[in-house]
């Protein structure tokens, strides 16, 4: 049968895609593979790119999600230095780093990460009661250090969950490391509530003892001002009287000229001032102008001689 | 394409063997395979079609794409995002893979590592079911933070983020939001514990808030995630259980704050009077002086003008003054008691009953 040239080079092409399909297999940028021959691993690849294999059932390609995973353990139990227990829970952002190292512990699993997962948080618990067991609360919470401890103590759990991650060589690699819940057991939670109550009612009423204090103090200085100023103007008022008495008294050189008369004037009007008001006078005859009911008019001008 | 398999059927290379003598069998059989060629044929154009038709695709605008390229990405850092506006053309798969990533759309994550545990209606409705105050924290479910001074407080926030390296984000994270959430939890946590119990509620929940996204970007900044942080809002409250002891403290500092602005109104209106009264007691003194001072000087002029009239007639001059004062003064008095001299001279007993209302006016 005579053959189209455009039906031979479709029949190429399709050859070459199958061929492709079977021979030919790549990696992502997101992925690691191992190449198993017979089951055997052979091949780990961790640059992204293609790749030749052998078809099945010769050669097999595994590949592995390479990015960070996430992963945080459950509230677990600690005891510190200075005996609290402590509830902590820590994310992890790890990843397949090794594949050679990784594919023989966990291939036979179903789920090779969530396998590795159950691997860290068992070397992540250890990692986590031995570093607790260093440090003291005072080390988790305080005003003074501006948090480097804590930090210190969740690079201490890394430090240490990175070590024994390598020691075991799982061919993974922990990327960051944090406590994201720091919490206290149920009965250890009610009495800080119990203190905190407490401690809410000593300062309501220091608080109250506080305001009242500070309303006195406010109160009294206030008084205190008053009576200073008003002892200032008595003072000032005096001395504008003196003063007065002062210029007034420049005058007196006037009446010196004859005291007697003076002297009878100021009597005169100090009489005058004293009976101003509603008063009662109880006099006798020998009083001007009433020596005048001692007799008549000629007693009167005999009297006056 | 449809027009080939007619034209292979009129060719006369495939029309020949029909007018050689063979057997109507095999005629059929040739007949059967030549039509089944060409719908294989068919199908085959069709697959190449479709194969490279398949790798044609837009970008929506919010997004990017990138292409794999036996998977590595083509281009570096910028150049390998395509954005929206153009049709891209990729290889077909297993040669190039294309990525979308959602980019300019603001992402958020809320932490709740530290809060309480709340059925979903709760949370939308807003609305809580109180708690005993006696009731206990179940570490299980119920989220909280320790402060500084070892207090137990509540507290969430939501932070939101733009994804600006979005190959990082895409292709160094399984899931990189879960990861931004673990960084908030972390510093919310943090930043719980360097600050006393008031200053996260009250007192500074500024600098407390500040701490967070502090702490959160500094995280994500280590972590390498690719975003960048645009918000962060953090919410704090007491344990419920202690609502009372805290509204307490609430109720004392308002009170003390009434307290001490009675005492300032009355500080002002004290200082006031005593300034008043001082400015009118000076101004009395003013007034005394001017007083005293015109008196004295009228009293001067007047000794002056009548110290002639005295000095011709001393004596005469006193008694007709005398009188007259006397005369003046005695019309202002209301009681008037003359007392006659007794005829043997013994001096007499008078007795005076004054009337109250002269008592009382007495000073």
């Amino acid at each position: 049968m005579k053959r189209n040239p455009l039906t031979l080079v479709v029949g190429v092409l399709l050859i070459i895609i199958f061929g492709l399909w079977l021979f030919v297999f790549q990696v992502r940028t997101t992925e690691v593979a191992v190449v198993t021959t017979f089951g055997n691993p052979t091949r780990p690849l961790t640059e992204p790119g293609p790749y030749l294999k052998w078809p099945w059932p010769i050669q097999k390609v595994w590949l592995f999600d390479k990015r960070v995973q996430n992963f945080e353990d459950k509230l677990t139990e600690g005891l510190t230095r200075d005996s609290f227990n402590l509830l902590t829970t820590v994310y992890v952002g790890w990843k397949i780093s090794d594949p050679a190292s990784f594919f023989p512990k966990f291939v036979s699993s179903e789920n090779p990460i969530g396998e590795a997962e159950r691997q860290l948080e068992r070397l992540l618990g250890n990692a986590k009661s031995a570093v607790i067991g260093r440090h003291r609360l005072s080390d988790f919470i305080s005003t003074t250090d501006s948090g480097t401890n804590f930090v210190a103590i969740e690079n201490e759990i890394l430090a240490t969950l990175q070590t024994q991650v390598r020691a075991n060589n799982y061919g993974l690699e922990i990327e960051f490391l944090g406590i994201k819940r720091l919490q206290l057991p149920p009965n250890v939670s009610q009495s800080v509530f119990d203190r905190m109550t407490s401690e809410r009612k000593v300062l309501a009423d220091q608080l109250q003892y506080e305001g009242e204090a500070d309303a006195q103090k406010i109160r009294s200085d206030a008084e205190r001002k008053a009576q200073e100023m008003l002892a200032g103007a008595q003072g000032e008022a005096t001395g504008i009287k003196g003063q007065g008495e002062a210029e007034a008294a420049k005058s007196l050189s006037v009446f010196q000229q004859n005291p007697a008369l003076a002297s009878f004037l100021f009597r005169l009007n100090a009489l005058e001032g004293s009976l101003k008001d509603r008063s009662i006078l109880v006099f006798d005859q020998n009083t001007p102008p009433f020596d005048l009911f001692r007799g008549g008019s000629t007693n009167w001008l005999g009297g006056q001689k | 394409m449809n027009d080939h398999p007619h034209s292979h059927e009129e060719a006369p290379g495939l029309t020949a063997p029909a007018d050689t003598p063979v057997d109507v069998g095999s005629q059929a059989l040739s007949e059967a395979l030549r039509s089944s060629f060409a719908i294989i044929r068919f199908l085959m154009i069709l697959l190449v079609v479709i194969f490279f038709a398949s790798g044609f695709f837009t970008v929506g605008p919010a997004q990017r794409a990138i292409i794999l390229r036996f998977g590595k990405p083509v281009g570096d850092g910028e150049k390998a995002l395509l954005g929206p506006g153009k049709l891209h053309w990729s290889l077909p798969y297993p040669i190039d893979e294309c990525v979308k990533v959602n980019i300019t759309g603001i992402q958020t994550v809320e932490s709740k590592a530290g809060w309480y545990a709340q059925t979903p209606e709760e949370r939308l409705s807003g609305v809580e079911t109180p708690v005993m105050a006696g009731s206990p924290l179940n570490p299980a479910v119920d989220g909280y933070a320790l402060t500084a001074d070892n207090n137990v407080i509540h507290t969430r926030a939501t932070l939101t983020y733009r994804i600006n390296e979005p190959i990082r984000y895409v292709f160094n994270f399984v899931n990189a939001s879960n990861a931004v959430q673990n960084a908030l939890d972390d510093a919310l946590l943090w930043s719980a514990s360097q600050f006393k119990v008031d200053d996260v509620l009250t007192r500074d929940v500024a600098g407390y808030q500040e701490s967070v996204r502090r702490r959160a970007v500094q995280l994500i900044g280590k972590q390498e995630l690719g975003i960048t942080v645009e918000q962060c809002a953090v919410q704090s409250i007491r344990p419920r259980q202690l609502k009372d002891a805290f509204d307490r403290v609430t109720t004392a500092e308002q009170e003390r704050g009434k307290v001490l602005n009675d005492a300032r109104s009355y500080e002002n209106q004290v200082t006031n009077r005593a300034s008043a009264d001082a400015q009118s007691l000076i101004n009395l003194a003013q007034t005394e002086r001017s007083q005293m001072v015109k008196d004295m000087a009228a009293q001067a002029e007047r000794f002056q003008d009548i110290l002639p009239q005295y000095q011709r007639q001393p004596s005469l001059f006193v008694q007709q003054r005398l009188s007259e004062t006397l005369g003046r003064v005695l019309t202002n008095v209301q009681d008037k008691i003359f007392v006659a001299e007794s005829k043997d001279g013994k001096p007499r007993e008078l007795r005076l009953l004054f009337n109250r209302e002269l008592v009382k006016r007495a000073p």
